[in-house]
């Protein structure tokens, strides 16, 4: 099937749905600070699994580095389960959600709010798909939610400027949320250590891992 | 008086004072001459219509706008190229600016701009010095950003998967290329 097709199908049954206005909320990110104090003039390969946003390829487009965008939660919705074992996205789908060549190696990974949006047992395998495609000192920018609830889809995140992310909800309805504790991000994701991580008044936790 | 004025429409040829312009008895007044010498853009334009279907690569020296199917390289490196809503093109562009609307399954390589509209859709690697992403666009892929040259710099846009672009001046030699096939003309059938 085409991606465009099932891409599309998708973008048809978000609009079907009766229109949700809401308002786009800014928060201080420290961590997406810290992020770009540590990549300042250097030329990176960084790979964002969040949706397509025309500001944030201009803010990057700064650093005059290679830009891949994936989109997760897109990938993972329009998968087809395969109706064996227990239906999770396993490594083959993550091989062909990340068809880069074997020697692509990112330095970034802004994996925004996505992490959330996966079983544990998927993000242990998407973790490890990451670790072949990262080297040593490679950073990954994540936002784990200690709320119960976190929205259906994720947000958009538009980079306001080094310190500010517009989140912008996308549905008013929601779904329960993992709630990973520190020890199991880092315990899924082996090979990454915490950075640093911020846990911000909206109940957030912002995090940058680097790879060991 | 001086109020007066601003009621003359700009360029309004009767309140142009009279001794700018020596008075020609029977020419036409100015915008006619200056249309005169200008070739209309439109001519520069070629057009792949919605129902013309091309198997194979494209090459020319003028601008296009693709609203059929194109299988094959669009190689216009010197011109703009424009994948309109109804455009689906699967194989690699080559463009000065290039801007897509429609559909593009391959590389997108752009000397100066890539834009990709609100309805456009890119399944491949984007590499220009420029990239406009429109809210609402689909894209996977990869985009290259160099940063912005001189004036004068590269005019050979790198492989999308090479890691470093060449960075030498090199000035293309205009080679004979075929004239581009106007499709909406002569139905058009591209060389595989």
């Amino acid at each position: 099937m085409s991606w465009f097709a099932t891409r599309s199908a998708g973008v048809r049954k978000e609009t079907s749905r009766p229109p949700t206005v809401v308002e786009p909320d800014v928060h201080r990110s420290l961590a997406l600070a810290a992020l770009f104090d540590e990549i300042r003039g250097r030329k990176m390969t960084v790979l964002d699994l969040g949706s397509a946003v025309g500001s944030n390829v201009d803010f990057f487009s700064q650093f005059g580095c290679k830009l891949y965008i994936e989109d997760l939660y897109a990938a993972l919705a329009t998968r087809v389960p395969s109706g064996e074992g227990d239906d999770l996205a396993g490594p083959e789908f993550f091989t062909e959600f990340l068809a880069v060549p074997d020697d692509t190696r990112f330095d970034v990974v802004l994996a925004w709010d996505r992490f959330n949006y996966l079983h544990r047992k998927e993000l242990a395998r998407f973790g490890e798909k990451l670790r072949r495609h990262t080297q040593p000192g490679a950073l990954v920018f994540a936002l784990i939610s200690y709320h119960k609830q976190i929205p259906a889809q994720p947000h958009r995140f538009r980079i306001q400027d080094e310190e500010n992310l517009v989140y912008e909800r996308r549905t008013a309805s929601e779904r329960p949320s993992p709630r990973l504790a520190p020890s199991e991000v880092t315990g899924l994701l082996k090979g990454f250590r915490v950075d640093r991580s911020f846990l911000l008044r909206h109940g957030i936790q912002e995090y940058l891992l680097v790879r060991e | 008086m001086a109020w007066k004025k601003p009621d003359d429409p700009p360029g309004y040829p009767h309140s142009e004072p009279a001794a700018t312009v020596p008075p020609r008895p029977t020419a036409a007044p100015a915008p006619a001459p200056v249309a005169a010498h200008e070739p209309p853009k439109r001519s520069d334009r070629a057009t792949i219509g919605p129902s013309i279907y091309i198997k194979g690569d494209l090459s020319g020296e003028e601008d296009l706008v693709i609203e059929g199917r194109v299988e094959g390289k669009v190689d216009l490196k010197q011109n703009n190229v424009t994948i309109g809503k109804n455009g689906k093109v699967q194989a690699d562009v080559f463009g000065r600016v290039v801007t897509v609307e429609g559909e593009v399954n391959g590389n997108v390589i752009a000397r100066e701009q890539a834009i990709l509209r609100q309805s456009g859709a890119i399944r491949g690697n984007i590499s220009a010095p420029r990239v406009v992403l429109e809210d609402g666009s689909r894209f996977k892929g990869s985009i290259d950003m160099e940063p912005p040259r001189e004036a004068g710099g590269s005019t050979t846009p790198a492989p999308i998967r090479q890691a470093e672009p060449p960075r030498e001046a090199v000035r293309e030699t205009p080679k004979a290329v075929p004239e581009i096939t106007r499709p909406e003309v002569a139905g058009v059938k591209a060389t595989a």
